[in-house]
């Protein structure tokens, strides 16, 4: 069974994440110590934010944590690609993750109240809110007036789809054209193994899910890097709602691993620096994932004007 | 053999997704086997192709942009047709639509024959229910991929074509004569259109002759025909469906779901019959399963979906469809093909064409039911998904056919086929 994929709940979750394919890739090994100072530079970040994240892996038993040694691996990190995002949550984490999920199936409208998802979900009023401000949070949805919430607009349909592809040419190259643009250089190795990895397996046993985790993670990665934070915060902010569940069902494997494949030519221009070209690679890439699948057509396909008007009907 | 000089083939789908998706599959097994496939498609399919990896060139058909609106006209205003008896369907529906197909082959002809001489192809896979003089003349060897039901190449022992009928169906003299009567003036047309390039006439009943060379069908053994004259074992090959490669379909989370799981799906054109889709979400919404649902481009159409109900505007078919354990259809060829394929009963809701001889068939074959679209009940729908769901002997059948189908994929068949016609 498919779970759903998670919303971005916290930024201990994706630091949690970027642990992982950290150690993994800076060759950390099962009983290895990670000391908060080593972690928080290789993940560039404050040792506060690690040491959250440390403790949700140690809920999840990836890690362990001992007075006199600290966190020490409790996993082989090769094994254990993607842990994160099994880790357990809140109760209005889950309900907010069922909302989206309901929301994305349309089983639930454009507006809702938090009485009537009350009702729907069998949850208190107040767990309710509290799921209602995570999604606000995250500008999933916007209180209305009145008692009511109104979802943003989503990436559903192939206008709407169209129309995020068109404000991603525009801003994601110019993220990288920006003189300053600087890319996570411990994460673009992680998800170059992680990229590499989906390659080699047999379009049969293609995990979508992962492929979607990489996507958003590299497309995230360079709304991150951008030397503009106002073009980095718009992308950041855009790229969210790629994650509503089902996003990619329609797509082909053959197009996820041709796909892929393009976000390798891009990594490739960003290590080397040559910044025009991984632009204009993005550009292509974007053009080439844009391309939507044909208006429908059919056996006794529409007689279109000109035959009609030749034959004077 | 490597990739570089391997020989060409050329597929050529008639502006459907069945017909575009089978010739996919095939393709697919051509590429592994060193071959070279490229498509020649219709411009409203740009895309589709190169989704699975392949070259498309695209047909110049001039003054045949279609707006976006096109295909929701055509859908609205065929919707009533589709509720009619195949019989009232031949003037409403069969008849426009096969003028609109030789408006097709006559408009296709100058850019198909520019085609044709810059690809060079080794052969081509034409998967249509229409001749294209140009191919017929270019002395390149073309197989005919007969992708509708078998209906579609005429006998004493098999119905007439499009009718719904079983064989011996008493209305089936009226039904052909007036079949005849409504696709004469198309017929006449297209005849004419073939003299003026130098083509002999067809007979009244049809617009493409069988290949020369090589002609594949569709048709599994399960639901085959035994025709008072026998198709000439070497130059008509049964592929026993189809059905092209998917990636992976993991079902989705379902907020109560449990049960069976049921796949809907009644192709784009069924797709755009957003009432009918509706009252049946309003059946399987009390009924104890879970209930996959291919809404084509009208998702956006529907609101309040039940908890046991998914829907999308596509899926990865074969891939869904191997792992549910009921399938409701249209009765294209290919969807019926699937279900065969990956043993999964069908409960049919035929629309037009080839879906009501599907129709027929499943049930005489004992592979599913046939439901009235017109004139279903609640009653009706969850009676025939109970029995289908519940009945453990044609389960049994089916999957003892399905492990026949997949041993030897007609896929592979078909392209075995295609590079020996080749040569290679």
């Amino acid at each position: 069974m498919q779970t759903v994929p998670k919303r971005p709940r916290s930024n201990h979750l994706d630091l949690a994440q970027r642990i992982l394919d950290a150690v993994r890739q800076g060759g950390f090994r099962l009983g290895d110590r990670l000391p908060e100072q080593q972690v928080a530079t290789l993940c560039n970040v404050s040792r506060t934010p690690v040491r959250a994240a440390l403790h949700l892996l140690s809920e999840q038993g990836v890690v362990v944590w001992e007075k006199a040694t600290g966190f020490t691996l409790a996993v082989d990190p090769a094994a254990t690609l993607g842990a994160a995002a099994e880790l357990p949550s809140a109760d209005e984490d889950r309900l907010a993750d069922s909302i989206l999920r309901d929301r994305a199936a349309r089983r639930l409208d454009g507006t809702v109240t938090a009485a009537g998802l009350s009702r729907r979900y069998r949850k208190e009023k107040r767990t309710v809110l509290k799921s209602l401000k995570i999604l606000e949070a995250e500008n999933w949805l916007e209180k209305a007036p009145g008692q009511s919430w109104l979802f943003r607009p989503a990436q559903e349909g192939p206008e709407a789809i169209a129309e995020s592809y068109d404000y991603r040419l525009l801003l994601e190259p110019a993220s990288l054209l920006e003189p300053g643009f600087r890319a996570d250089e411990t994460q673009s190795s992680a998800l170059r193994l992680g990229m590499e990895a989906q390659l080699a397996s047999p379009e049969s046993a293609f995990d979508i899910r992962e492929f979607q985790r990489l996507d958003l993670a590299f497309h995230g990665m360079v709304a991150r890097g951008a030397a503009n934070r106002f073009v980095g915060q718009s992308l950041a902010d855009h790229l969210r709602l790629r994650r509503l569940p089902g996003m990619l069902h329609g797509v082909n494997v053959f197009r996820l691993k041709q796909s892929t494949r393009e976000h390798l030519a891009i990594l490739d221009q960003i290590e080397a620096g040559q910044f025009e070209a991984a632009a204009d690679l993005m550009r292509l890439h974007l053009r080439l994932s844009r391309s939507q699948r044909p208006q429908a057509a059919s056996r006794g396909a529409p007689v279109l004007p000109a035959a009609a008007e030749r034959r004077g009907r | 053999m490597t990739a570089r000089s391997g020989p060409i083939i050329a597929l050529f789908p008639e502006a459907s997704f069945g017909a575009a998706l089978n010739c996919v599959g095939i393709a697919q097994v051509l590429r592994e086997r060193g071959a070279r496939p490229v498509f020649i498609c219709h411009p409203g399919f740009t895309g589709l192709f190169a989704d699975y990896g392949f070259a498309e060139h695209h047909l110049s058909l001039p003054g045949k942009e279609a707006r976006p609106d096109t295909w929701q006209d055509f859908v609205r205003r065929h919707l009533p047709h589709f509720n009619l008896s195949p019989l009232e369907q031949l003037d409403t529906y069969v008849a426009p639509t096969w003028e609109a197909i030789v408006d097709t082959a006559i408009d296709a002809e100058p850019g198909l024959n520019a085609l044709l001489a810059r690809l060079k192809p080794d052969a081509v896979v034409l998967d249509n229910v229409i001749m294209f003089p140009t191919l017929a003349t270019s002395g390149i060897p073309w197989v005919r991929v007969v992708s509708c039901a078998e209906t579609e190449l005429p006998d004493a022992n098999v119905p007439p074509y499009l009718s719904g009928l079983a064989a011996e169906d008493a209305g089936r003299a009226d039904f052909e004569r007036r079949y005849l009567a409504a696709v004469a003036p198309a017929h006449e047309r297209f005849n004419r259109f073939r003299a003026s390039v130098g083509l002999p006439a067809l007979p009244s009943s049809e617009f493409l002759e069988p290949s020369p060379w090589l002609n594949l069908l569709l048709t599994p053994d399960i639901v085959k025909r035994h025709r008072t004259r026998p198709l000439d074992p070497r130059k008509f090959i049964y592929l026993e469906g189809c059905v092209r490669s998917e990636g992976p379909f993991e079902p989705p989370e379902f907020p109560d779901g449990k049960g069976p799981l049921v796949y809907l799906g009644f192709g784009s054109l069924g797709a755009g019959d957003v009432a009918l889709i509706e009252r049946m979400i309003s059946v399987f919404a009390t009924f104890p399963a879970r209930f996959i649902v291919n809404v084509g481009g009208f998702r956006d159409a529907y609101r309040a979906v039940p908890d046991n109900v998914y829907l999308d505007s596509w899926f990865p078919q074969p891939s869904v469809v191997a792992q549910c354990n009921l399938f409701i259809h249209h009765g294209g060829n290919n969807s019926f093909c699937e279900a065969l394929y990956f043993g999964v009963p069908s409960l049919v809701v035929p629309y037009c064409w080839d879906g009501h001889d599907n129709a027929q068939r499943a049930v005489e074959a004992g592979v599913g039911l046939r439901l009235d679209r017109a004139k279903w009940t609640e009653r009706e729908l969850v009676s025939a998904m109970s029995t289908l769901l519940g009945d453990a002997s044609m389960r049994r059948r089916l999957k003892e056919n399905s492990a026949t189908m997949s041993a030897n994929p007609g896929t592979v068949r078909a392209a075995d086929a295609v590079l020996a016609l080749v040569g290679r």
